[in-house]
C-alpha cells in the first residue's frame, strides 16, 4: 500500500506522541502512583503502536507493543512502576526516536531490532515488575510468549458476529443477488474486523473494497459507502459481495490488507425478512445490467474517486482529530499550512505596507502643490495604514511558534546528564509559551541545547562542592524566556560557581589568544567574550557532554544569523546567566530614517538607545579619536559621512551635530547625522547576490516614493 | 482556425531551430558611445527608463547601486565602466537593461540607448577564438547587419565578474 501520504502526518503525530510519553514518564518518576500518568502513557504508547503498524513500521511496532504491555499490567495493577524501569522506558524512547528520525530521512525504519531493549521489557513482564539481569538463552523464546499472550489480551472478548446478516436489501438489489444466482455466481456475506488500534479506518476499509472490486462486485455495503468513507462506522462494516472466486480467496483477499483484524465469509442467502419493503419496483422497468452500474456507482464508484484523493490536506488531516482526540481531551482546531506559503502571503503584505507608504508620500507631496487635498482621501488612508498594520501583525502572528516545542525535550535531556554527570540537579523553565517566527524556533534548539550542557558540565559544581560551600546540594538550572518589547529574550541560568574569570585569563595567556600585557588591561567582560572565540574550553577535563572547544561560538554566530545577540552576566561563586535576546521577525522592523548628505539610510529602532544634539565643542578627541561625553560615559563618534564616502566640505561648518547613541551589547557608538527623517515601517529586502554589500549595509527597503533605501548594521559599525 | 495552426507551427519552428548551431539568435542592440554592443534576448528580462540609483558605498566603481524594479531591490552596473570606456552621461535616452540569469537574481546594466532588435544568422556571426586581447574578453563574436558591426556580448562572463569582486 502506498502510505507516502500520510508520511507527513505519521511523522508529526509520533514527534507529538514521543513527547508526550517523554514527559508523561517523567510524571512518572515522581508519582509513580498517578494512574492519570499510567493512562496516559498507555494511551500514547498504543496510539504510537497503531500508527506504526498503519505504516508497515514493523519494527517500531514492536517495541512500542512490548513497552504497551507493560503499561497495560502497570494499569491493571499487577506490579508497580521502578526506577531502573524509567530507565529502560527511557531508552524505549530514545530507540522510538531513531526509528522515527530514520524514517524522516529515508522513509525506512531502520534495521535495528533493538532486541536487547524489547528482552528488558519482556523481562519486566515476566518478573513482575521486577528488573533482573536478562536470561540470554531464554530470550527470544520469552519474546514470543509474551506477545502471543498479549494479543489475546489485548482483543476485546467480544464475540464477532456475521453482521451482514442484519444488511436489509432493497428491490434492486435483491434483483442482482438474484441475478447472479441464475448465473451461478456466488453471492457472499461479508463482515470486516478492523483491529482496534487502526488509526486509519477509513484508509483501510478503502483497501478492503480495492482487493474485492478485483474479485467481483459489491452490490451493498453497510455503513453506506460514503458513511465508510467519512469514518462513520466503528470497527466493522459488512458488504453483500458478487464474485466467481470462493470464499477462501475473497477472504485472503481482504486478509492481506494490513490492520484488517478478522473477517467473516460466507454464503449469501436471500431470505424475506432482509428485504427492504418499502422501495418498490419503480426502477424494476430497466434492465439489470442498468441497475448493476447504478447500484456500483452508489456504492463502490462513490466511495472509489474520493478516496483515491485522500492525498488532498483535507481528507488526509480529517483523520487526525481522530486519532489526536485518545492522546488529548482538548482538541485544538488547526490547519497545518507549509511555510512557503506563509512566505508567500508575508511577501505579498510587504507589497501591501510599500503601496500604502507610497500613498502616503503622494498625497503629502500633492499636499505642497495644491492646497487641502481631499479629507476624505486622509481618512481612507488612515484606514488603510490600520488594516496593514492588522494584517501584517496577523500574518506574523501566523508564523509564530511557541518555542515550548523546542525546549520541552530539555527536562529529559538535563535528568539524562544529571545521571551521566553524577551531579544531582533540576531545570526549572518558564515562558515555553513565547512566541517566536518558525524560522528561528527551528534554529535556535542547538544553541540552546549546548548552552544548558555547559550549565550543567561547567556551571554546577559537584555535590561535594556545593554541600561544602553551603549551597543546596541539587543544582538548579533555570531556562526562563519573554517577550520584551520587539524582542524575545531566553535567558540561560544556573547556580553553580560562575565563570572564573581568572582561569579564563590565565587559559588565554597560555594559549597565546592574548598577551600577558592585554590581560592586565581587558575587563572582566572583555575576558568572558574570549569565551566565544573559536576553539576555547576551559573544562580541564574534555567530556562528552561539552567542553570540546566547538560550541559557544558556534552558539553565537548561529544567534547572530538571526540576527540577535548573546550577553553573559557573570557572578564568581553564584552562577552565571546567559541571555539570548531575538528580534521577534526578520522581515519588517520599525526604523529611523536619516539623511547623510543626500542619501537616506534606515537605522533599526531597535539599536537605538537615545538621540543627542551636540554642539561642535564637545566632541573630543582621546587617542587621536574623537569621543563625547554624555551622562557620565565617553562614547566614541562614528562620522557616518565618513564610512559612507560622502564628501564633507560643509559639514565641518556646523555648530551641532545629530548624534544617533547606538549601543550592541554593552558598548555605544554616536552615529554623526545630517538629519533625521521620522520613525517608518521598512520592509528589508535582499541586494540579490550579484555584488557583495560591505557588512555595514544589511539590507534595502524601498521607500513611499519607490526610492530604494540601505539599511545600516549597526553592529558592524561599532 | 488555420491561422492559429499556422502561428502555433511558426513558433514550434522557431523554437526549435534556436538551439541548432546553424539557426538564428535575437539580439537587443544598444548604443555605448560610437558602438553597437549586442546582447542576446533570451537574458533581458525587462527594459527600463532610467530611474533614481541608490548609491551602495565601499563597492567597485562601475556598480553604480541598487533599483527599485516593481519592489524587487536590483543591484545595477555601468556597462560603459564595465568594458573600459568613459562614463557615461545620463541623458533621456538612457535605459537601463534588466537581465535575469538564473535562479531570478537579476541585475540591471545602464546603456547610453536602445536601438532596436536585430536577428543575426549564425553565419553572419564572426565569433572570436580563445584567444582574446583585454578588450575582447567580454565579447562573444562581431555580428553583421546592414552593412554594420555589432559587437555581442558575453553576458555571463560580464556578470561573473561582478560577482567576484
Amino acid at each position: 500500500m502506498d502510505t507516502s501520504q500520510y508520511l507527513d502526518i505519521f511523522l508529526d503525530e509520533s514527534k507529538e506522541h514521543l513527547q508526550n510519553l517523554s514527559d508523561q514518564i517523567m510524571e512518572l518518576e515522581q508519582n509513580p502512583e498517578n494512574m492519570d500518568t499510567i493512562n496516559e502513557i498507555f494511551r500514547a504508547a498504543h496510539s504510537l503502536k497503531g500508527m506504526a503498524g498503519t505504516m508497515g513500521y514493523k519494527r517500531m511496532q514492536t517495541l512500542t507493543h512490548d513497552m504497551e504491555n507493560v503499561f497495560s499490567e502497570v494499569r491493571n495493577g499487577t506490579f508497580k512502576v521502578q526506577s531502573g524501569m524509567i530507565d529502560i522506558l527511557f531508552r524505549c524512547l530514545d530507540a522510538l526516536e531513531e526509528y522515527v528520525d530514520n524514517i524522516q530521512q529515508t522513509t525506512e525504519e531502520g534495521t535495528n531490532d533493538n532486541q536487547d531493549l524489547i528482552d528488558f521489557l519482556n523481562n519486566i513482564l515476566k518478573n513482575n515488575g521486577e528488573i533482573k539481569p536478562k536470561d540470554t538463552s531464554r530470550a527470544p523464546v520469552n519474546k514470543e510468549d509474551s506477545v502471543d499472550s498479549s494479543t489475546s489480551s489485548d482483543n476485546t472478548p467480544s464475540e464477532k458476529q456475521e453482521r451482514w446478516q442484519e444488511i436489509r436489501i432493497t428491490d434492486t438489489e435483491k434483483m442482482l443477488v438474484e441475478k447472479a444466482f441464475s448465473e451461478e455466481i456466488n453471492v457472499y456475506g461479508l463482515t470486516v474486523y478492523v483491529e482496534e488500534a487502526c488509526v486509519l479506518k477509513a484508509a483501510r476499509a478503502f483497501l478492503v473494497f480495492k482487493a474485492l472490486e478485483k474479485l467481483g462486485e459489491i452490490i451493498v455495503s453497510d455503513p453506506a459507502a460514503q458513511d465508510i468513507e467519512d469514518e462513520k462506522f466503528d470497527l466493522t462494516f459488512s458488504i453483500i459481495f458478487v464474485s466467481r472466486s470462493d470464499s477462501n480467496e475473497i477472504r485472503a483477499a481482504v486478509k492481506s490488507v494490513s490492520e484488517i483484524e478478522e473477517v467473516l465469509c460466507s454464503e449469501y442467502k436471500l431470505s424475506e425478512e432482509m428485504i427492504k419493503t418499502e422501495v418498490k419496483s419503480a426502477i424494476e422497468t430497466k434492465t439489470i445490467d442498468e441497475v448493476k452500474a447504478t447500484v456500483q456507482s452508489d456504492s463502490t464508484a462513490a466511495l472509489t474517486p474520493k478516496m483515491t484523493a485522500t492525498s488532498t490536506p483535507a481528507t488526509a488531516s480529517a483523520t487526525k482529530p481522530a486519532s489526536k482526540a485518545n492522546a488529548k481531551p482538548v482538541v485544538n482546531r488547526t490547519v497545518r499550512v507549509d511555510i512557503e506559503k506563509l512566505d508567500n502571503l508575508m511577501n505579498l503584505v510587504s507589497e501591501l505596507i510599500i503601496a500604502k507608504n507610497s500613498l502616503i508620500s503622494a498625497t503629502a507631496s500633492e499636499e505642497k502643490g495644491v492646497n487641502g487635498v481631499n479629507n476624505a482621501i486622509h481618512e481612507q488612508i488612515e484606514y488603510l495604514e490600520s488594516v496593514t498594520t492588522n494584517l501584517h501583525e496577523s500574518v506574523m502572528k501566523v508564523r509564530m511558534v511557541p518555542i515550548e516545542s523546542v525546549v520541552a525535550k530539555f527536562p529529559r535531556m538535563i535528568r539524562d546528564l544529571s545521571k551521566k554527570l553524577n551531579k544531582k540537579m533540576e531545570l526549572y523553565m518558564t515562558g515555553e509559551d513565547t512566541e517566536l517566527d518558525r524560522t528561528v524556533v527551528d534554529e535556535i534548539g542547538d544553541p540552546l541545547m549546548h548552552m544548558l550542557r555547559n550549565s550543567a558540565d561547567h556551571g554546577l559544581e559537584t555535590n561535594e562542592v556545593r554541600v561544602a560551600n553551603g549551597k543546596p546540594e541539587v543544582g538548579s538550572i533555570f531556562l526562563d524566556a519573554y517577550q520584551d518589547g520587539n524582542n524575545v529574550v531566553i535567558e540561560v541560568r544556573d547556580d553553580g560557581g560562575g565563570i572564573n574569570v581568572d582561569a579564563v585569563r590565565s587559559k588565554a595567556i597560555e594559549r597565546g589568544t592574548i598577551t600577558p600585557e592585554q590581560a592586565v588591561t581587558m575587563t572582566e567582560k572583555e575576558i568572558i567574550d574570549l569565551l566565544f572565540l573559536p576553539s576555547f574550553s576551559t573544562a580541564k577535563q574534555v567530556s562528552d557532554v561539552s567542553g570540546r572547544g566547538v560550541g559557544l561560538d558556534v552558539v553565537k554566530s548561529k544567534i547572530e544569523s538571526l540576527s540577535g545577540e548573546v550577553e553573559v552576566k557573570n557572578q564568581y561563586g553564584e552562577g552565571s546567566s546567559w541571555i539570548i535576546r531575538l528580534p521577534l521577525t526578520l522581515a519588517i522592523i520599525q526604523a529611523l530614517m536619516v539623511v547623510v548628505g543626500d542619501e537616506k539610510y534606515a537605522i533599526a529602532l531597535g539599536s537605538i538607545q537615545t538621540i543627542e544634539d551636540v554642539p561642535q565643542e564637545d566632541i573630543k578627541l582621546v587617542q587621536a579619536k574623537e569621543v563625547i561625553h554624555i551622562r557620565g560615559t565617553v562614547i566614541p563618534i562614528i562620522r557616518l559621512r565618513k564610512v559612507l564616502d560622502i564628501p564633507t566640505e560643509e559639514a565641518a561648518q556646523k555648530k551641532n551635530f545629530t548624534v544617533i547613541i547606538v549601543k550592541k551589547g554593552d558598548k555605544q557608538a554616536g552615529l554623526v547625522v545630517d538629519e533625521l527623517i521620522g520613525q517608518q515601517e521598512v520592509v528589508i529586502k535582499s541586494m540579490g547576490k550579484y555584488i557583495k554589500v560591505p557588512k555595514m549595509i544589511s539590507g534595502a527597503t524601498i521607500l513611499g516614493d519607490g526610492e530604494v533605501a540601505l539599511i545600516l548594521d549597526t553592529n558592524a559599525l561599532i | 482556425m488555420d491561422e492559429i495552426k499556422v502561428m502555433d507551427e511558426q513558433k514550434r519552428s522557431m523554437s526549435l531551430n534556436r538551439p541548432v548551431e546553424h539557426g538564428s539568435t535575437q539580439f537587443i542592440v544598444t548604443q555605448l558611445g560610437g558602438e553597437q554592443y549586442g546582447i542576446d534576448i533570451k537574458y533581458i528580462s525587462n527594459i527600463i527608463r532610467m530611474s533614481k540609483i541608490t548609491r551602495v558605498p565601499k563597492v567597485s566603481d562601475y556598480i553604480k547601486g541598487v533599483i527599485n524594479v516593481r519592489g524587487v531591490v536590483i543591484p545595477t552596473i555601468s556597462l560603459r565602466l564595465k568594458l573600459g570606456l568613459p562614463e557615461e552621461e545620463i541623458t533621456k535616452k538612457t535605459r537601463i537593461i534588466i537581465l535575469t540569469l538564473e535562479q531570478h537574481e537579476s541585475i540591471g546594466v545602464l546603456v547610453d540607448e536602445v536601438k532596436e532588435v536585430v536577428t543575426l544568422e549564425e553565419n553572419h556571426i564572426e565569433r572570436i577564438g580563445y584567444e582574446k586581447d583585454d578588450k575582447e574578453r567580454f565579447l562573444s563574436g562581431v555580428g553583421k547587419s546592414d552593412g554594420k558591426l555589432i559587437s555581442l556580448l558575453d553576458i555571463t562572463s560580464v556578470l561573473a565578474e561582478v560577482v567576484d569582486v
